[in-house]
């Protein structure tokens, strides 16, 4: 008993160095986000904001999940605020400007973005900004020419840039295929640039339409602007109905010629040998029969 | 005056005998396990197929398993009566009636378990008036009718001389059944002239079965191999199923060898010699087999398709290995080991080889139908957890049964009826070696 006893007191003493060694230990540290805006404009639409999030595992950037950041137009003000966004699995959240900062909007052709992650458990707080110029492109077709202008607003007004790099291309379900073996343009002194469509047999819709589209990919100044047109410069897709044809799935009274021929002249073949054998069995009897 | 006294007592030896007190015993079980099937078959008709396990995923159950093994087993008929009648191989002959005698048996239940898996029959009759020519349900149909009425004929045909013989024996065979032989064949007189037609015609029918036993079981394959589900999807499956079919129907004919000659004392008649070559047939049948499976199994394991790899690791590793493993084991290795040794082919194991490689075909036709179903390359939506598992109720386990016990009681019938060894191809093979 007496043993047992010195035991319990020695376990009692060990807990208690593990309990102190836990109790003195310091937090894990917090890690580190980077947050990145992006700002995109299509068909001269509203515009919108994606914002991303990462932090380094290992020495390589993972995206980060279930980041909330607060949004804000020029300053970090209640009247100024775009709402915020969740990240979802691969790091992104996406928002669209919304109506209730559309006076701010309209003070300036140069709006900067804030974004703020106040930091929780696991992260550090973070934010990032961006700075874009108001710009548009304008789309024109002519017999297979495409023309891109790229108008940047000044003041009031919508004025040409020269030297800005973009793409003319068209959209495919995966990707989006260049008009012509050159993979990108750059404005002249009129903000134009011209692009001859080579991609003629590339199939369309049953009108042979395709979406033209003319992108301005992560530029510093104007971020990501695209717009779209649509034409009929594609393959016509002539679908070829079988219905009411004669074909492996159509109905009974649709069978192909050709399975027919082989699979009833293989049963009139079989059955005719065993027609004729059931015959014999009578020319078989007939004989017993002469004999009785 | 000596030749005489041989062929009576060949004939005696050969006549159909009446049930003994074993037989009769033999008889009521399959009579009961026969009648329980038709019990569960009648609560299927009366609601329906929801009282089997099938379901969605599984909609093809047991007795798809069922209808390709009495479709497999049914294969003998061409193997020992055709093949071995063409290919000038004397010693199967005391075998054909019996290997005839299974092949209608196992063909007439084929038929049978379709009808019962279609739930209800009248949509029998709907094939042949909606059937499309395009679908393989149609060739199987086609074809399963077609190798029935073959296999009936190669069953008459040999028979005639035989049922003139059985009518001199009114006295022994009864009234009843006196009255059927005479029915069948009382005007087969034996003379040269009938002699010739009907050799003709059991050529002409060994011709036309072979192309005929290897279309049933290829469209048979067909069924499966149409349609693009994991394990399915092969080029290799007419070949394999015909290989597999082959290997089943010669060890059933071991196993009624067997039986018959312990039942009937035909010691004489079906030898040693007889188990010792049907013993090399059945492991040379294994090993083609074997091969079959190491190629409809090695190569997708090889490359282990994602789309398949549930599939194939239920098989060799999951949740059906046990039967995967059980069935390689029984119904190839172990015959194979057994019968590369002389002692191995004696009756005694012969027979257990034969009982092995039924069972294991059997439980391989399992493994061929419900795997796969388990294991779409689309798995549906909304399905209940319960539809990804499958085991029959006891209806399908009764109706399954039932059909094997009922395929078994007409081969026992058919038994009681014709004399289970050819007597006239015995007696002038008797007459040939005394010359």
């Amino acid at each position: 008993m007496k043993r047992l006893y010195k035991y319990f007191i020695a376990l009692l003493a060990f807990a208690g160095i593990l309990e102190s060694y836990s109790a003195f230990a310091q937090p894990a540290p917090k890690g580190d986000l980077s947050v990145a805006i992006n700002y995109y404009v299509n068909n001269n639409t509203v515009p919108s904001l994606l914002v991303r999030v990462k932090t380094k595992v290992d020495g390589r950037f993972q995206p980060v999940a279930g980041i909330t950041l607060k949004l804000f137009l020029d300053k970090d003000s209640a009247g100024t605020s775009i709402g915020s966004v969740t990240t979802n699995r691969k790091g992104e959240g996406r928002i669209y400007i919304p109506v209730t900062v559309k006076k701010q909007w309209a003070t300036s052709v140069k709006h900067t973005f804030l974004a703020t992650f106040k930091g929780d458990k696991k992260y550090e707080e973070a934010k990032a900004d961006l700075t874009v110029s108001r710009a548009k492109i304008l789309l024109n077709t002519t017999d297979k020419t495409i023309t891109a202008t790229v108008l940047e607003m000044k003041d009031t007004t919508w004025v040409p840039v020269k030297g800005v790099e973009l793409k003319i291309a068209v959209k495919r379900l995966t990707g989006d295929l260049p008009v012509n073996e050159t993979p990108a343009f750059t404005t002249d002194s009129t903000g134009n640039v011209s692009a001859d469509f080579k991609r003629d047999s590339i199939p369309g819709g049953k009108s042979g339409s395709i979406v033209l589209i003319a992108k301005i990919e992560d530029n510093d100044q104007y971020g990501n602007i695209s717009v779209e047109k649509t034409v009929s410069w594609g393959a016509k897709f002539i679908p070829v109905n079988t219905f009411n044809k004669r074909t492996l799935f159509a109905t009974r009274d649709k069978a192909p010629i050709w399975l027919q021929l082989i699979a009833y002249s293989i049963l009139i073949a079989v059955w005719g040998i065993l027609i004729f054998l059931v015959f014999n069995l009578f020319k078989i009897k007939k004989i017993g029969s002469r004999l009785e | 005056m000596e030749n005489s006294i041989i062929d009576e007592k060949i004939i005696n030896d050969l006549l159909p005998q009446k049930f003994g007190k074993a037989g009769k015993i033999w008889i009521a079980l399959l009579t009961v396990i026969c009648l329980v099937g038709l019990f569960a078959y009648y609560r299927q008709l009366r609601y329906g197929l929801v009282v089997t396990a099938m379901r969605d995923y599984v909609s093809w159950g047991i007795y798809i398993s069922n209808f390709v093994f009495f479709v497999a087993i049914s294969l003998v008929g061409s193997l020992i009566t055709a093949i071995f009648r063409l290919a000038g191989v004397k010693w199967g002959s005391p075998l054909t009636r019996i290997a005839e005698i299974i092949a209608v048996a196992a063909i007439i239940f084929a038929s049978l378990i379709i009808i019962v898996d279609m739930g209800s029959p009248e949509r029998f009759y709907y094939l042949f008036t909606h059937g499309r020519i395009q679908s393989p349900i149609i060739w199987d149909v086609i074809v399963i009718t077609t190798y029935f009425f073959i296999s009936l004929l190669l069953l008459y045909y040999p028979l005639l001389p035989d049922i003139k013989i059985l009518l001199r024996f009114k006295e022994k065979s009864g009234n009843g059944l006196h009255k059927f032989y005479g029915y069948l064949g009382s005007f087969w007189k034996g003379t040269p002239a009938q002699f010739k037609l009907s050799e003709k015609a059991i050529n002409i029918l060994c011709i036309t079965i072979i192309p005929v036993a290897f279309t049933i079981h290829t469209v048979t394959s067909w069924l499966f191999a149409t349609t693009y589900r994991p394990g399915w999807d092969s080029t290799n499956f007419g070949a394999y199923f015909i290989a597999g079919a082959f290997l089943v129907g010669a060890g059933a004919v071991v196993v009624a060898m067997y039986v018959f000659r312990k039942a009937y004392h035909l010691e004489k008649y079906i030898t040693e010699n007889h188990f010792e070559k049907m013993g090399r047939v059945v492991v040379l049948l294994s090993l083609l087999y074997l091969y079959f499976n190491m190629n409809e199994f090695l190569t997708p394991f090889f490359k282990m398709k994602k789309s398949e790899e549930g599939y194939l690791t239920g098989l060799f590793s999951g949740d059906f290995a046990p039967v995967f493993w059980f069935a390689i084991l029984i119904g190839m290795i172990i015959p194979i080991i057994i019968l590369l040794f002389k002692s191995g082919r004696k009756p005694l194991p012969v027979f257990i080889v034969g009982i092995m490689v039924i069972i294991g075909a059997w439980f391989k036709r399992y493994l061929i139908v419900t795997p796969t179903l388990l294991h779409p390359f689309l798995p549906m939506h909304d399905a209940p957890a319960s539809y990804l598992h499958y085991f029959p109720s006891w209806e399908e386990w009764a109706i399954t049964i039932g059909s094997l016990a009922g395929a078994l009681l007409i081969i026992t019938l058919l038994a009681r009826i014709f004399p289970v060894i050819p007597i006239q191809e015995t007696l002038t093979e008797q007459h040939e070696k005394a010359v």
